[in-house]
């Protein structure tokens, strides 16, 4: 699904900010990405969802090499990806409804198709009532899972999440695990970003540790 | 349930667009006036030539000395003569004295003044379209006939006046094309500047997967609307004033004495709704290609 091998990344004559990341993430496989602040984590979610370029290395996304991709071959890539960004990027004109349906109105789907889809998926991360109400309105945790609803609603291949729960309390975070789970057991493979030592306890899950933009891995999956 | 707006925009109309609206509505306002100013001086030409071409105008000129009305009267009466025997001319009109004098009136004034001057008898004649009548030998049957006859067949007055027309259609289309230029920088530079305080949303559609022309959809079509509208608003300016520019030459107030009418005809008004149109175009245009310039700069 996801192959990286010797990557590494600048920014402009920046110091590297990753070196020689190595890894791979199996095609339904449920991994955390940890590491201390500035350690390079969310450059590496950015590669991974095709924001930036690696300075050197190969990345390899759904069997496509990036290096070798035609660039007109990136927005169906990107279309399989599912991301949850750290600063959520909802757009603060359009309601939560119409934030999350953004992905399904790229694909080309009619209202009509995914309306209650949208619905239900807005209730089921606690903003059934607020399907109208815009990102300004809402606080930062609500903002936070209508992000999570946008990234989940068109089941990606891949789901990518920074710090998916960093502003929601203990018990809708363990519900956003329990959503992570359902998808991930749909077949989406899932990679998150993350501070919080409860969520990867719970989740049982693979863990990388990124220390001075070196991956080190801690420990695979546990049954 | 009913959920919100299906249909709700992407991209928001930017906040502090009305003064790029402004821009649009002046420069369609002066398009109009340039291309209504083009319309006017191309429908006097016509007028003009219309006027002119067909025709010809011999002068009996009195002689410097010894002009006598009857010496006039036979010079006139041959040089008819001679007229009538050419093929091709469908009509010899001599033209009276009080009808020499009436031409001659907004000029010089009326009055006495008129009578002590020498006027020329004048034949008018007409030609039928398209007859080959050789001026030369035309000229030296009247010079025969009549010493003190000229002939003119006003090319040299249709050439200057159709100079000027094209001179002033010309300019007009100047301005036109510059206008456009203008718009279209105007248009393209709001347009980043759009894109700059909306860079967040594009970079996030860009993101998620949607192609450079969906972006770009999402942004021409504010450009185009508000473009239209605005454009509108400054052609029916524009076809306000010649229309009263119309309403005035009708109520017997002229404009600029000797120039043609200012006021458009209703077909020649219609010719303005093309520049809102055009206008429109060129916003849709340039925002389209400014997008996508600048997602082709995103990763």
């Amino acid at each position: 699904m996801v192959r990286f091998e010797n990557v590494g990344m600048r920014y402009g004559a920046g110091p590297e900010v990753l070196r020689d990341v190595t890894f791979v993430l199996e095609a339904g496989s449920f991994t955390f990405l940890t590491g201390p602040s500035g350690a390079g984590k969310t450059t590496l979610l950015k590669l991974m969802y095709l924001s930036e370029p690696p300075t050197r290395g190969l990345i390899n996304l759904f069997g496509c090499d990036l290096a070798t991709a035609r660039r007109a071959d990136f927005p169906s890539l990107r279309r399989r990806i599912g991301v949850v960004f750290q600063d959520f990027r909802l757009l603060n004109h359009l309601t939560a409804f119409d934030n999350v349906a953004l992905p399904l109105r790229l694909a080309g789907r009619r209202p009509e198709d995914y309306e209650k889809d949208v619905d239900e998926l807005l209730g089921w991360v606690g903003l059934g009532d607020k399907l109208q109400v815009k990102p300004p309105t809402l606080s930062g945790g609500e903002q936070q899972r209508v992000a999570i609803a946008r990234a989940v609603v068109g089941r990606p291949d891949l789901l990518i999440a920074d710090e998916p729960t960093g502003n929601v309390d203990a018990e809708i975070g363990q519900r956003l695990l329990r959503l992570f789970g359902e998808l991930n057991r749909l077949g989406t493979t899932i990679l998150i970003a993350t501070h919080d030592r409860s969520l990867i306890e719970r989740a049982r899950a693979r863990e990388m540790r990124l220390v001075d933009g070196r991956l080190v891995e801690l420990r695979t999956a546990r049954a | 349930m009913k959920t919100a707006n299906l249909r709700a925009p992407i991209a928001p109309r930017e906040a502090g667009a009305a003064p790029l609206d402004v821009v649009i509505a002046i420069m369609a306002f002066l398009a109009a006036l340039a291309l209504g100013a083009s319309l006017i001086a191309d429908r006097a030409a016509e007028g003009w030539r219309e006027g002119l071409s067909g025709r010809l105008t011999v002068q009996i000129i009195p002689p410097e000395r010894g002009a006598t009305n009857k010496l006039l009267d036979d010079e006139t009466s041959a040089a008819v003569a001679v007229l009538k025997g050419i093929d091709g001319v469908v009509a010899v009109t001599p033209l009276s004295q009080k009808e020499t004098e009436a031409l001659v009136e907004p000029w010089i004034g009326g009055g006495g003044v008129i009578s002590d001057l020498p006027l020329p008898r004048l034949i008018d004649v007409t030609v039928l379209p398209g007859a080959k009548i050789d001026l030369g030998t035309l000229s030296q049957l009247l010079k025969t006939a009549a010493p003190d006859s000229v002939l003119d067949d006003h090319t040299h007055w249709i050439g200057r006046l159709k100079s000027l027309a094209d001179g002033i259609i010309w300019s007009a289309y100047g301005v036109l094309i510059l206008i456009a230029v203008a718009t279209a920088a105007t248009v393209a530079f709001a347009t980043r500047a759009g894109l700059e305080a909306h860079h967040d949303i594009v970079a996030l559609l860009h993101q998620m997967g949607a192609h450079a022309g969906f972006i770009a959809r999402t942004f021409e079509w504010h450009y185009f609307v508000s473009a239209l509208v605005a454009a509108t608003v400054g052609a029916a300016c524009a076809a306000i004033l010649f229309s009263m520019a119309g309403g005035l030459e009708l109520a017997g107030i002229e404009a600029v004495p000797f120039l043609p009418p200012l006021s458009l005809h209703a077909q020649e008004l219609a010719w303005l709704a093309g520049i809102p149109a055009g206008v429109a175009v060129i916003a849709w245009a340039t925002a389209r290609l400014s997008v996508l310039a600048a997602v082709a700069r995103i990763y």
